[in-house]
């Protein structure tokens, strides 16, 4: 969204129309042009015992991942999100190899 | 003589009565006089501003275009989804109450200038109403809020009738902001309905049609969807601002359509003018692509399995998204 400046003046965000004046930066979707977002989301580990030695290994080899794209008109994600698109996707890695 | 003394102060008294009401309120232009606002006079309570801008007369023959407008958030702006109603609220609490020069310390110093920051595009008729209108409005607002606190559902929604009583009707942009260079193209006059024809109009309150010259372009809609800081108000304030982007991001880099192209042509959604809340329109909006795998990195000696998620997004709007 575009973050509004507090009464036109130094680096504080505005809240409210009445006080909202220029903005600092906007983290919306521009117009016309190609946003990508990327995420790395690492597989929880766990330390185990296996003949007499300890390996790390992961606890899950199957990650449910679920991406939204929601706007937030107000509020928070909890309370009034707007779901604009998703995608859901369970990400599965080998369970062998070298 | 003194017959000729007084036919002279008679003559000079016609000339200042002349003058004062042409230019009573300071401002210029040639056929302001001809507007709903200047034949009305200036509306002492909702109800009369709600009448000065009356559209139920347009119903009888455009019935279908009504019941669009009445799904569109225009039909209730001033209470929106109850939230622009306690946004003005706040407008009023925690801007001009703060404000140490506005002259308001309670809600019944409001006045219809103070109120202008909001009603500028939420109601823009209110520029055509006393002071009394705005205290009424305000008076109001507060007998809702009050009437919710106090679980008083009948209360409450008479209150929020009254607020839904006055809104962007047909004769906002049809009639009072049609025309937005007025003294290049006029003003717009009392009994003309204004859209994409000249010409007669079956109506004995809008025994006219005339052609817009603003109706099918942005402009029209950019009237309220903003710019940014709206610099022309004494304490300005800031809300919708696709107009700007749409000027500065869209037109001048990405394209060509206009507002109503998309929100009411292509949309097929005509009067329901809507935005991301319509299904069809959020679905054109935003292209959004996401893949996801999952692989063991390797950091020097440590394995750490990991997901990775890309996302691309393609905002296909003429503005920012969101805006606000």
């Amino acid at each position: 969204m575009p973050v509004p400046q507090q009464l036109a003046r130094g680096d504080r965000m505005g809240r409210g129309p009445y006080e909202k004046s220029g903005i600092i930066e906007d983290m919306g979707l521009p117009p016309g042009k190609t946003v990508h977002e990327r995420f790395d989301i690492f597989y929880p580990l766990e330390e185990v015992e296996e003949n007499g030695k300890t390996i790390t290994r992961p606890q899950t080899y199957d990650l449910d991942i679920e991406v939204k794209l929601t706007y937030l008109p107000f509020g928070t994600p909890n309370s009034d999100p707007f779901v604009w698109d998703e995608f859901t996707k369970t990400v599965s890695i080998s369970k062998s190899g070298k | 003589m003194k017959q000729r003394i007084t036919g002279a102060l008679a003559l000079l008294a016609a000339t200042a009565l002349f003058a004062g009401t042409a230019f009573a309120d300071g401002k210029v232009g040639i056929g302001r006089q001809e507007t709903i606002a200047a034949k009305s006079g200036k509306a002492k309570t909702l109800a009369e501003l709600a009448k000065m801008y009356d559209s139920s007369s347009c119903i009888e023959c455009h019935q279908d275009k009504h019941d669009e407008a009445q799904k569109s958030i225009h039909s209730r702006s001033v209470y929106g989804t109850g939230r622009t109603a306690m946004t003005i609220m706040s407008a009023i609490e925690n801007g001009l109450m703060e404000e140490p020069y506005s002259g308001v310390k309670s809600p019944k110093d409001v006045k219809v200038e103070h109120l202008m920051g909001c009603a500028k595009c939420h109601l823009p008729q209110l520029a055509d109403a006393e002071d009394s209108v705005a205290q009424e409005l305000v008076t109001t607002l507060y007998d809702w809020k009050a009437a919710l606190k106090k679980k008083d559902k009948i209360a409450a929604k008479q209150a929020e009738e009254k607020l839904k009583s006055v809104n962007i009707s047909c004769l906002i942009c049809h009639n009072r902001n049609a025309i937005t260079h007025k003294w290049q193209d006029g003003y717009a006059k009392a009994g003309v309905v204004y859209g994409s024809k000249d010409g007669d109009h079956p109506s004995d309150k809008f025994p006219k049609m005339a052609a817009s010259p603003i109706m099918g372009e942005a402009i029209q809609c950019g009237q309220c969807h903003g710019m940014g800081p709206n610099l022309e108000l004494d304490e300005p304030t800031q809300c919708c601002t696709s107009y700007g982007s749409y000027l500065w991001s869209y037109k001048s880099e990405i394209g060509q359509k206009n507002c109503q192209d998309c929100h009411m042509k292509e949309s097929k959604l005509g009067h329901n003018i809507q935005s991301y809340r319509d299904p069809t329109m959020s679905k054109t909006a935003v292209d959004f692509k996401t893949e996801a795998f999952g692989y063991y990195w390797r950091d020097g000696a440590q394995i750490k399995p990991k997901a990775v998620v890309k996302v691309e997004m393609i905002n296909r709007a003429g503005h920012s998204i969101p805006d606000g």
